[in-house]
């Protein structure tokens, strides 16, 4: 057996979980865990955005970069804790149609690369006391921060339309 | 002609139905509208959580409001526009629905009770905000948009299960 079959048949143990059937069978189930990934990710990409927008220049200038990416910390990562918590419900309500979706493959990988870029490259451009950088390379970081994060969001509605 | 009758005309007519069959339109549509959700409610959801008191206080608050309802407004044109789209693809299915419906009624009372914080409280919020936070109104103008928020993302998301 390989490891793919085998990592399948762990989702597909989790699929039978009883909180997973739940959410499945009733009319308002899944409906409703994806609303809460949909509120998480309107409260995850607002943060995002905030530090952003602020890196770039345009905006919210009267606050402190650091102060803002300290008072944001939490709530994007509360954000992202409801999000995952969610997807992984939504995954495991159908793993085998998830599993064989490229969309959803780049999906994943582009949550891992926006993940990693937020809490090492964005981290290091927002922290306190950092040197002062030239406007251009600000507004570059802050353009690929939200090409990660939007993309994941877009890869997200593609597994819904590409077949 | 009755609403109804004028809803279904809509949604056959030749702009609604090209929109509706195409292979990328709908998609491209119907993501942006999601994808606008952090730019527009995300940002308001920033705004009442400062209100309350529960995160992003200190600094001037009239700033941090100003700063986030221009980025805000053109999360709301996104938001009106691709909506006013979707809707016309689909007016006759969403005419009785329930949580469409109700998601209308939600963004009436948004609207108003937007209308109110922007008469009663906005003029006075220098005042306010720095001898120490907001009055009870404004609290108040605050935890009800986050909740009906919340449940304008919920009715919009569980309506299009129902189509």
């Amino acid at each position: 057996m390989n490891s793919d079959m085998s990592l399948l048949s762990v989702f597909e143990t989790l699929s039978n979980w009883a909180p997973v059937v739940f959410i499945r069978d009733s009319k308002y189930g899944m409906p409703g865990v994806q609303s809460v990934h949909l509120t998480g990710l309107t409260v995850l990409l607002a943060t995002v955005l905030v530090l952003d927008l602020r890196l770039a220049g345009l905006g919210m200038k009267e606050y402190e970069l650091s102060w803002l990416a300290r008072q944001l910390k939490p709530w994007t990562l509360g954000a992202l804790t409801v999000v995952i918590s969610s997807g992984l419900l939504i995954f495991l309500g159908t793993p085998e149609k998830y599993v064989a979706s490229d969309p959803f493959r780049f999906k994943m990988a582009l949550l891992c690369l926006a993940v990693l870029f937020h809490f090492n490259v964005l981290r290091r451009f927002t922290a306190a006391g950092s040197a002062a950088r030239p406007r251009t390379v600000n507004v570059i970081v802050a353009c690929l921060s939200l090409a990660f994060w939007f993309g994941v969001g877009w890869a997200g509605r593609a597994i819904a339309f590409v077949p | 002609m009755s609403l109804f009758e004028w809803c279904q005309w809509l949604q056959h007519t030749h702009f609604a139905t090209a929109i509706a069959e195409s292979d990328w339109l709908f998609p491209l549509i119907e993501g942006s509208h999601i994808l606008a959700l952090p730019l527009s409610v995300g940002m308001v959801v920033i705004i009442d959580l400062r209100l309350l008191g529960i995160a992003f206080c200190g600094g001037p608050g009239t700033n941090f409001v100003r700063n986030l309802m221009r980025w805000s407004s053109i999360g709301f044109a996104v938001m009106f526009l691709t909506g006013g789209l979707l809707l016309i693809t689909q007016a006759g299915k969403a005419y009785g629905n329930a949580f469409f419906r109700s998601k209308l009624l939600f963004l009436l009372l948004l609207g108003i009770n937007a209308a109110a914080y922007q008469k009663l409280f906005y003029p006075r919020m220098a005042q306010w905000d720095s001898a120490g936070g907001a009055p009870a109104g404004a609290k108040f103008c605050a935890a009800f948009s986050l909740v009906l928020w919340i449940g304008v993302i919920v009715c919009g998301r569980t309506m299009a299960y129902e189509f």
